[in-house]
């Protein structure tokens, strides 16, 4: 298999890796960058929030800035509703100078479980303001089509609650999605372990978000490494086309015995 | 002139430039976003750009997120 | 000549040797494709024909459980421009030719909601000043007062004229390509408007896009490399998938019979093989409905009959009318099944398949 063939397109932009990668909950900015470098990601996502006097350090821009070959997609989380996602994505927008934004609207503090009608109304207006758009889904074949056909560059339905690490729970519902889906099909939120990645991307998913997978765990440059090599395993596992399992039916009586 | 930035009360002492405002703040212009009375500004506008007393203004920047 | 557009083209599929083991490995694929296809379309599949039966039957009884949805023709017009070669109802052809009239065709409708069909498909030839978009309008509204579904096998349209028969009641169009081998195609249609390969390839899109809420595609088997054919119906189906989302797909594999005109068929396709046709496509396409009209004889039919099928035409005349009046003489071609309905529903019984005359209700369609 060539370079050429591994890569991969989103909103006319071309990315080789295969993993993107989220910025929350890590201890420091130092660790971070550490971790997005194993991982050979070259999109991560952002979040935008208030400019905090006590706390500049928390400011992701100036260590951001220093990596090569990575682009900025900022999400809209903290936004309730899809006008405030919209006016949250322009801020991205103003603040990355980046097209892309991951549409995130989570009303409920608890679960973060999506807002499948406000995320489609906010996804639909920014695809027609220019915005490469990218929106994190309840695992809805039907809402999908939805999104695709209101100018999305990719879906990304959720494997399991956000930072549960309960892993693909949506299977199914995912298999159903990258079936019918033309635009690529990235799972975000709720893997745990690089094998689930590569379960993802053996399914057919173009890419995977991970977070809190990373950053949460013992060691989380070694997640980050860990985990863009479970994407490229899957990966190449669905280029090799994986055995099926042997289910043959059996049966008592011939069904093909009137055909002449 | 007093405004009312990122949720307090600050009373301003500059020229009501964003410049000043972001200096007094400490704030880097280059990773710093505005809104003010809840509409964006570009920070192509800013030159031009001058607070009135009362205004509410956002400022806002990157940090991490999933 | 034109080739085909990389999303319908089957070459890459085509010239692909499969051993025994390939084809159990696609017997159970968890995500078929092409590949797949291909698999259980090839030589070496015909020997696996009792065990793709088996899934296919599985696959057909989770999907639809242990129903056949039936459908019944009535043929409005067999007045026609086509030169299609291989049908009784050609240009060139000694016919006499027919159209119902508004009276006549309600007289019909009547007599076939009688019998108790709740969904029935109109059909005429290539476009004609006796069977024109107006006449099809008024029959499918005509229709659209007795049935629930009323679907029409016509003339390839304009998105805009789909659009005016869906406000008139209509809910789907069936369209085979015949061949999706455009040399063949070229060869087949001989003269008149169905000269136009990639206007008829485009049609069903235009259906969907225009209103339609089903689409019917297929290939006349027997005209082309079955296999070329049959990967291409794959993908035109798999591309109306993706890119019609809300619509509902239906496939049909018409077999060419004999007609008046003697027409020998290049690429005869026996029972087997047909079988096994159908089988692949439950194995690939586990939710679509797949038809057999009868066009097939009764034995063959009985045993397809929730083995991949589970939509099947019965008591269906080819003559133009024939239900409630005198039909014309001469049908486009010969029935092979002419079982009555009772006959037909009773053999479905005896096999533990419930025959259903009504799969969807217009009660919340707004016409406007």
């Amino acid at each position: 298999m060539n370079d050429e063939q591994k890569s991969w397109r989103l909103g006319g932009h071309e990315f080789s890796s295969r993993l993107i990668l989220g910025t929350g909950k890590f201890s420091d900015a130092a660790t971070m960058i550490k971790a997005i470098e194993a991982s050979g990601t070259e999109l991560v996502t952002v979040a935008l929030r208030r400019f905090n006097r006590e706390k500049p350090g928390d400011d992701l821009c100036a260590p951001l800035a220093k990596l090569k070959n990575i682009r900025l997609m900022p999400n809209t989380s903290g936004a309730m509703n899809a006008k405030e996602a919209v006016r949250a994505a322009q801020l991205g927008r103003e603040l990355s100078g980046s097209p892309f934004v991951k549409v995130e609207i989570h009303p409920n503090p608890h679960h973060l479980m999506p807002d499948a009608i406000e995320t489609y109304l906010a996804a639909k207006e920014l695809a027609a303001d220019g915005f490469i758009v990218l929106p994190y889904i309840p695992a809805d074949p039907v809402l999908a089509k939805k999104l695709e056909d209101a100018g999305c560059a990719a879906v990304m339905p959720l494997g399991s609650a956000i930072g549960s690490g309960g892993g693909l729970s949506t299977a199914d519902m995912i298999r159903l999605i990258i079936r019918d889906s033309n635009i690529p099909v990235i799972v975000d939120a709720g893997l745990r372990a690089p094998s689930e990645a590569a379960r993802a991307m053996e399914m057919g998913c173009a890419a995977v978000l991970v977070n809190s997978a990373i950053a949460a765990a013992g060691d989380p440059v070694a997640m980050a490494r860990a985990f863009a090599l479970g994407v490229e395993t899957g990966y190449a596992a669905r280029q090799a086309g994986l055995m099926p399992k042997s289910d043959m039916a059996v049966t008592t009586s011939p069904l093909t015995s009137f055909l002449r | 002139m007093f405004l009312t930035v990122n949720g307090e009360k600050h009373e301003h002492s500059g020229d009501g430039t964003v410049a000043a405002l972001l200096t007094e703040l400490g704030a880097t212009p280059d990773h710093t976003a505005l809104t003010v009375n809840g509409e964006l500004v570009f920070s192509r506008h800013w030159k031009t750009f001058k607070f009135n007393d009362g205004d509410t203004v956002e400022i806002l920047t990157f940090v991490g997120g999933g | 000549m034109k080739t085909l557009p990389d999303w319908l083209n089957p070459e890459p599929w085509l010239n692909r040797t499969f051993s025994a083991s390939e084809v159990r490995q696609a017997l159970s694929a968890e995500a078929p494709d092409e590949t797949t296809l291909a698999a259980l379309l090839s030589p070496a599949a015909a020997d696996f024909l009792e065990p793709m039966a088996a899934r296919a039957q599985a696959l057909t009884r989770r999907h639809f459980g242990r129903t056949i949805q039936l459908y019944v023709p009535l043929y409005l017009s067999s007045y026609c421009s086509g030169g299609c070669a291989y049908c009784g109802f050609a240009a060139d052809r000694r016919t006499d030719r027919h159209a119902l009239t508004f009276e006549s065709a309600a007289k019909e409708l009547d007599a076939i909601h009688a019998m108790g069909f709740e969904e029935v498909l109109l059909l005429t030839g290539e476009r004609s000043s006796q069977a024109d978009l107006d006449y099809l309008r008024e029959c499918v509204r005509l229709a659209a007062h007795r049935f629930h579904n009323v679907t029409i096998e016509v003339f390839p349209m304009a998105e805009e004229e789909y659009r005016s028969l869906a406000e008139a009641g209509c809910t789907g169009v069936t369209l085979y390509q015949e061949t999706y081998h455009p040399g063949t195609y070229d060869l087949m249609h001989r003269w008149g408007p169905k000269k136009d390969f990639f206007r008829r390839l485009e049609a069903p899109a235009q259906a969907l896009a225009g209103g339609m809420r089903f689409a019917g595609i297929g290939a006349l088997l027997g005209l082309a490399d079955p296999r070329y054919d049959m990967l291409a119906l794959y993908r035109h189906a798999r591309y109306l998938q993706k890119t019609f989302w809300q619509a509902g797909l239906a496939l049909s594999f018409p077999r060419i019979r004999n007609e008046e005109g003697g027409f020998i068929p290049p690429h005869p396709v026996d029972e087997k093989m047909l079988a096994q046709i159908i089988f692949a496509f439950r194995i690939c396409l586990p939710d679509v409905p797949l038809a057999l009209s009868t066009r097939e004889g009764a034995a063959f039919r009985d045993g397809m009959a929730g083995l991949g099928i589970n939509k099947m035409s019965i008591a269906s005349k080819t003559t133009v009318g024939g239900y409630g009046g005198e039909g014309s003489k001469e049908g486009q071609f010969d029935i092979s099944d002419a079982r009555s309905l009772d006959e037909f529903c009773a053999m479905l019984r005896t096999k533990r398949l419930e025959p259903v005359f009504k799969n969807w209700d217009g009660v919340y369609r707004l016409t406007a």
